[in-house]
């Protein structure tokens, strides 16, 4: 109750003819203000603690009554591109840069893998979880890839575990992970619309409006999307510093999470982190809209399939063979 | 004849209605991906749409082929390889060198070719001229375009490396097309890849 007897204090000394403390206009003063702080000041009464600073709070507050992204204007972009990066600073001192631009005009990114070339190291697994600030605690990883006997057909039956050297004779190697599909079932499914697809042709997540329903979770036939069943925890020396608003930002407890065809970088120009940590280079990754790309190459030149492309979810993401 | 018109009449309507739910149903039926790529014909302008494109690295060479692109650029060799020129020692007059073993290339297993027809060293260098390697008809070829040299057994990989099958881009879809050449991934005298051990491990799909 402090704060409240210093904030009529003040109010006495500004204005005298204010004569009681305790009113009613003070009490709707006092209130306002100490809701605009965050309700835990009230209960402290003390500015600074373990709750967080003034700032924190202030910011805090923001955040949680801002829009959804695609309702936002630039500069209300802007304004939550710096919140994230004040409260990064404040609350775990790490130096990162939020990034909301949007997609590049005339693109439609497309992905293939080689599944001949493909050697099962997982060096993509490992660089995704990098690059995308995954949790290390509960071992997220976008990218599965299997180890498979020729003539089988569908990851389900692949082993993901395999635990020595590799390649092996007899066996190939599938990768899996979101296929960005131009009809996606899972942004069907949100109740929310937190989930949808970019005009470059990636589904993303706003993760500030996901409520954790995991419908979409149920409703990708790849599973492709992951769920944050814990704040996920990335060591600070670790971190990615560039994010996106709707890629690698550091995501909350109980919101999905999904690939993004790494959007922080792509949408650069550069490669995914996946297709640039490809040993054997079984990853071809480029636009789908230029007749000049390697991705088009090789949808013209080579034997190209789809998984479960009798669904008729339209993956942008082939597998092919030499 | 009135019951003429009156048919023709009706059938008229039947075929209109029916062309405007054909073309209802065209135009609100999204495209599917196939259909969008084969539609896009037009080449990307990536150096003015895409805001910070790679510029050429230092270590850029112009590739002898053509992809349907136009001109790309592969990555030098000879100034990665340690000991080049090759002519610092291989120039007929007598070299003193300490642990002439190891220096003269004992350490270097051939592992290429197959045992029916297994390669020699001047299968690919070139004898009289150690700074070059050599395609037929003594033909002699920088060790920076080595890909005119694999590609001459290679000519499969070779075509999907020019056109972007094989091999991998460095860092940038938009841009300048550089790529790796051979030398980078596989190692000429024993391109195979190593087994190694995997770095982490998946889980089943239903999980």
């Amino acid at each position: 109750m402090g704060f409240w007897k210093k904030n009529c204090l003040e109010q006495k000394e500004n204005s005298p003819s204010q004569g009681k403390c305790g009113g009613r206009r003070d009490f709707l003063k006092s209130a306002a203000r100490a809701a605009a702080l965050g309700s835990a000041t009230l209960v402290s009464g003390c500015g600074t603690d373990a709750l967080g600073s003034k700032e924190e709070l202030g910011l805090q507050w923001q955040e949680y009554f801002k829009k959804h992204y695609r309702l936002m204007t630039p500069e209300e972009k802007d304004e939550t591109v710096r919140r994230l990066e004040r409260l990064a600073k404040l609350q775990t001192e790490a130096d990162i840069q939020v990034g909301a631009y949007g997609p590049v005009k005339d693109v439609l990114y497309g992905y293939a893998f080689n599944i001949t070339r493909c050697e099962g190291y997982m060096e993509c697994v490992s660089a995704c979880v990098k690059e995308n600030n995954l949790d290390r605690d509960s071992n997220t990883q976008y990218i599965r890839i299997f180890e498979m006997e020729h003539g089988q057909m569908s990851p389900d039956s692949g082993e993901g575990k395999y635990f020595h050297p590799v390649p092996v004779d007899g066996r190939f190697y599938m990768g899996v992970q979101c296929f960005q599909c131009q009809n996606p079932p899972c942004v069907k499914a949100c109740p929310t619309k937190a989930t949808w697809q970019e005009p470059d042709g990636i589904v993303v997540v706003d993760y500030d409006w996901c409520i954790g329903c995991r419908y979409c979770m149920a409703a990708c036939p790849y599973w492709g999307r992951r769920f944050n069943w814990n704040k996920p925890r990335v060591p600070r020396d670790e971190m990615t510093k560039k994010q996106h608003y709707l890629g690698n930002r550091m995501r909350v407890k109980g919101t999905m999470e999904k690939c993004t065809f790494c959007i922080q970088r792509t949408r650069k120009g550069r490669l995914p982190a996946c297709a640039e940590a490809c040993p054997t280079g079984a990853r071809v990754f480029g636009n789908l809209l230029d007749p000049d790309s390697e991705i088009r190459f090789v949808l013209k030149n080579k034997k190209v399939f789809r998984w479960k492309e009798d669904l008729g979810t339209d993956p942008k993401f082939w597998y092919f063979i030499d | 004849m009135k019951t003429i018109g009156f048919k023709y009449t009706l059938s008229g309507i039947a075929t209109t209605l029916l062309l405007i739910f054909s073309v209802a149903v065209v135009v609100a039926g999204s495209k599917g991906v196939t259909e969008t790529y084969k539609q896009a014909t037009a080449p990307f302008e990536d150096t003015t749409q895409v805001g910070d494109v790679q510029p050429l690295p230092a270590d850029a060479v112009l590739v002898n082929s053509r992809y349907q692109g136009g001109r790309f650029w592969t990555r030098t060799r000879k100034e990665k390889i340690q000991r080049f020129k090759c002519s610092q020692c291989h120039n007929n007059k007598e070299v003193l060198v300490p642990q002439a073993a190891e220096m003269a290339h004992g350490d270097i297993v051939l592992v290429h070719g197959g045992k029916q027809k297994p390669l020699n060293c001047f299968t690919c260098h070139k004898k009289d001229e150690r700074d070059f390697l050599v395609i037929e008809k003594d033909t002699r070829v920088d060790m920076d375009h080595s890909y005119q040299l694999c590609g001459q057994c290679h000519f499969r990989q070779k075509s999907d490396w020019v056109g972007g099958a094989h091999g991998k881009r460095i860092s940038h879809w938009a841009g300048k097309r550089v790529i790796t050449n051979c030398t980078a991934c596989h190692d000429p005298h024993s391109p195979r890849f190593e087994k190694r051990w995997p770095k982490t491990y998946s889980r089943p799909l239903t999980k």
